[in-house]
């Protein structure tokens, strides 16, 4: 794997149409944020354990519950493992409101668990609110 | 219920067999089948031999014949060749052996009592030569040319009077208990009639009607006559078996009993059913008189052809009889085949359970309810029946025809209800089909008072006293129905069976069902996840684009623009309805968790979201008495959250809308009432208001997706609860639901 450009948001989400919706929704709120998009919870592992190694680390990471290869959750507890990654904070974003994968997200470690909204204006709000808070508010990472 | 408790008990303790004493019309020589030695003798036989007869004991029977004065026609065979010829051929071939003493005729029967060779002499009438087979040959084909029972009974005694010329011939059936009773008589004019007399069972003790079924016949030819004694050489403890004898004499109460009916001989022929006695042909003399060996053999002849006649005529009668109840138990039996049901199928039909017996009423316990049909007793009587019949009964199927006597608190309604056959489907359930026959208020005529049927003699023994007064006497029987027929019990025994096999054919239907139930809610399952995730999602990205592309493509024109805007619209109410199937499916699956709930505070939230979501201008909110209930505080929510939404939703185009929502407490039930001024329901909607998806005419300017009507019905059964509404197009609507007071589950 090449050297890696630094990356602001890393993002693992199999819906092709959701990734494109997130990636424009982004660019819409700052053309400045940098952006890696995943589709696998097993190549999200790998290319996580390369940042690891290469001793860069994204500013926040999106996770989606229902992933091939390797399952949200079990990605995020793979990720809470890793030292250095350890810090960054893991949002869940999914459709699912099952009280259940709530309170397991929050069990492993999740730092917020939020449900995707109906809609693109909904989304770039919720993600620029997402983003004002742990980029502006929330300054243990840099 | 009248006890006989006065009981001729001492007439079935007396070995009748082993008396010791002949009739005096013959005499009896008992030779020992080893040494041909005599061994026993009736005293009369001195008579014979002019000689005390004690000296022949021990000696050969060559002795003793050497001492009569004995011929046998010319074939001159001593009685020791007679025996040998007799074990050659068997002794009835031989019996009766024709031979004269003294030049009187006589005839010799000769058994074997186990190891001694009976010799009984008795006499008969030379002239008269008895054609058995020209006699009886007519008589019985007389017999059998009648077709009903009754008459067959009637001409057999008439043929039998022929052949024995006794006074009177009575045929005397016996019932369960052992007494008898008169069912056909043949007597000379002047005698008083006893047909359709009873006699109590204690006339004809145990061990005689045991003898009955061994003898076929039995004659005393003169009750006055002494009885000589058998004597014996073998000691006291080896009594001679008279059980095969024909001279054998009765017991002395027999003999006073015979001689207080004024009845000088007596002569009885057994009538056997299934093994059994049936009967007797019960013959009187007013003098005395014997019958010859060749009528006596005749009238046994007689008597063993009816037997197996009676057996098939009784079969016969019954069976047309019951042919009618098997095939009413065949009906219902298809009925239950045919029909889902079995209570209904059971009792709803031309055909019911009180048509395949005679019974007047006919009760079915099954399934916690009691269906009666015809006269029968009360819920609460059946009720104490059924649990007596579990407690008392050990089988199945149980029957009486004189229940209050087994069960005192019948005697209630003993006149429709003396009766009962009660067939068990299942104890643990105190399932059961019970059938009920009206009270028989029967006249029983007895020969005589049955409870006086002993007097007691001056030492308080009972013995030689049996009763003396055969004056009618009648008594009515309280308390007991017509018996359970044969023919009916087995018809209800196989319908008990049948109706168990249905049983459990239909429990195995419902278990299958069951199980196709569960798969189909686990697919209900997978559907229901299918729907929230795979069809939320692409509409989710239907929405997305369309907003993506009204947001950041300026070149549109407006009306592209409007084209966007209705598919986001459609997209918004899609998810809508999603969400709310989804939300139904969970109301449907999930378990209600019940807890006390404050009423106020769930109503007052209510009102707030409403507030919020719908900002209603001109409302007027009441909220009246709020009694708490008890159950699922989130799924109540809904309830009062979708009946208040809707209320103000639709009043809210009225001029001053006004909301109103209280409850009451009534003896078992929490009401409550949700009532608005609003465009109110249609009538002809008034059953389908709660269906999925069905939404009225008049709201099609309201939003809503129509399933939250559905949502309150599904709660409101899950916690059962009723749900109700009265309302008025363009009025108004009162929407009503109620709570049972006591907790559910």
């Amino acid at each position: 794997m090449n050297r890696l450009d630094k990356v602001d948001i890393f993002i693992v989400e199999d819906n092709e149409d959701f990734s494109f919706l997130i990636e424009k929704a982004i660019d819409h709120i700052d053309k400045e944020l940098s952006l890696k998009i995943v589709d696998n919870g097993l190549t999200a592992l790998e290319v996580l354990k390369h940042y690891d190694q290469e001793g860069t680390r994204p500013r926040i990471i999106l996770l989606d519950l229902n992933l091939p290869g390797l399952s949200g959750l079990d990605l995020l507890r793979e990720i809470k493992g890793i030292e250095f990654l350890k810090q960054v904070p893991i949002i869940l974003f999914t459709t699912s409101d099952n009280p259940k994968d709530v309170r397991a997200a929050t069990e492993y470690g999740a730092n917020a668990y939020v449900t995707k909204p109906h809609g693109y204006i909904a989304l770039i709000d919720c993600l620029r609110s997402l983003f004002n808070f742990w980029f502006t508010h929330h300054t243990t990472i840099k | 219920m009248t006890e006989f408790k006065v009981d001729l008990t001492n007439c079935d303790k007396e070995p009748i067999h082993i008396l010791g004493k002949v009739q005096g019309h013959g005499f009896l020589i008992g030779v020992n089948s080893k040494d041909q030695l005599i061994n026993y003798i009736s005293e009369n036989t001195a008579a014979y031999i002019n000689e005390d007869a004690v000296k022949y004991l021990g000696k050969r029977i060559d002795e003793l014949e050497a001492r009569m004065n004995i011929s046998n026609y010319g074939n001159e065979l001593k009685l020791s060749q007679i025996i040998t010829l007799g074990l050659g051929n068997g002794f009835e071939s031989i019996n009766p052996f024709y031979i004269e003493l003294d030049g009187k005729a006589f005839n010799l029967i000769i058994k074997n009592a186990a190891g001694i060779y009976l010799l009984e002499f008795e006499p008969c009438d030379k002239k008269e030569e008895f054609d058995v087979q020209k006699t009886i040959g007519r008589s019985i084909s007389e017999i059998l040319g009648e077709s009903r029972l009754h008459s067959m009974l009637k001409t057999a005694a008439r043929e039998i009077k022929k052949i024995i010329q006794y006074d009177r011939v009575m045929i005397y059936q016996f019932g369960e208990d052992g007494h008898g009773e008169v069912v056909a008589e043949e007597k000379n004019i002047e005698l008083e009639p006893f047909l359709g007399m009873h006699y109590p069972a204690s006339d004809i003790p145990k061990q005689a009607r045991e003898l009955y079924k061994i003898n076929l016949t039995r004659i005393i030819a003169d009750v006055d006559m002494d009885c000589p004694a058998i004597i014996s050489n073998q000691g006291q403890d080896a009594p001679l078996d008279l059980t095969h004898s024909v001279l054998r004499a009765v017991s002395p109460i027999h003999i006073q009993y015979l001689k207080n009916m004024g009845v000088a001989a007596s002569f009885s022929i057994s009538l056997l059913s299934h093994g059994e006695l049936w009967g007797l042909v019960a013959c009187h003399n007013y003098s005395p008189k014997f019958i010859d060996y060749k009528a006596r053999e005749a009238s046994k002849l007689i008597g063993q052809i009816l037997s197996p006649a009676l057996e098939y005529r009784i079969g016969e009668e019954d069976n047309d009889k019951f042919g009618l109840i098997n095939e009413s138990v065949s009906t219902l039996i298809k009925y239950i085949e045919k029909e889902s049901d079995i209570v209904s199928a059971l009792t709803a039909n031309a055909i019911t359970i009180n048509n395949v017996c005679a019974s007047t009423g006919a009760v079915l316990v099954f399934d916690s309810k009691i269906i009666s049909i015809g006269l029968t007793p009360n819920n609460d009587e059946i009720k104490e029946i059924v649990k007596w019949v579990i407690d008392n009964s050990q089988d199945m199927v149980f029957y009486t025809h004189r229940l209050p006597a087994m069960y005192p608190a019948a005697e209630k309604y003993s006149d429709f209800a003396s009766g009962l056959f009660a067939c068990i489907l299942s104890r643990e359930l105190s399932e059961m089909i019970l059938f009920f026959k009206p009270e028989q208020k029967q006249s029983i005529i007895w020969g005589g008072n049955p409870e006086k049927a002993v007097e007691a003699a001056s030492d308080g023994s009972l013995q030689l006293f049996p009763r003396k007064s055969f004056d009618k006497w009648t008594e009515t029987v309280r308390y007991s129905s017509v018996k359970w027929g044969r023919g009916e019990i087995a018809a209800l025994i196989n319908l008990r069976e049948q109706v168990i096999y249905q049983i459990n054919r239909k429990a195995n239907e419902i278990r299958q069902l069951n199980e196709r139930l569960k798969l189909a809610y686990e697919e209900l399952d997978t559907f229901s996840f299918t729907v929230s995730h795979d069809l939320r999602t692409p509409l989710s990205s239907i929405k997305s684009y369309t907003e993506l592309l009204l947001l950041t493509n300026e070149s549109l024109d407006d009306n592209a623009k409007k084209i966007l805007e209705r598919i986001n619209a459609c997209s918004d109410r899609m998810a809508l309805l999603i969400k709310e199937i989804l939300n139904y499916s969970s109301y449907s699956r999930n378990e209600i968790k019940l807890e006390k709930i404050n009423m106020r505070q769930l109503i007052e939230g209510v009102k707030a979201e409403i507030d919020e979501s719908l900002q209603p201008q001109n409302l007027e909110f009441i909220i009246g008495n709020t009694p708490d209930i008890s159950g699922d505080a989130v799924m109540i929510g809904q309830v009062f959250a979708n009946l208040l939404n809707n209320a103000v939703k639709y009043s809210s185009k009225a001029g001053k809308a006004v909301v109103k929502v209280e409850g009451y407490v009534s003896e078992n039930e929490t009401i409550y009432t949700v009532a608005d001024n609003g465009i109110g329901i249609d009538i002809k909607y008034h059953n389908r208001v709660f269906e999925l998806f069905k939404r009225m005419d008049n709201v099609k300017d309201f939003e809503g997706t129509g399933v939250g009507l559905a949502i309150v019905k599904r709660i409101m059964e899950k916690h059962q609860g009723r749900i109700w509404f009265e309302s008025q197009l363009g009025k108004g609507t009162i929407f009503y639901v109620s709570f049972k007071n006591e907790p559910i589950g």
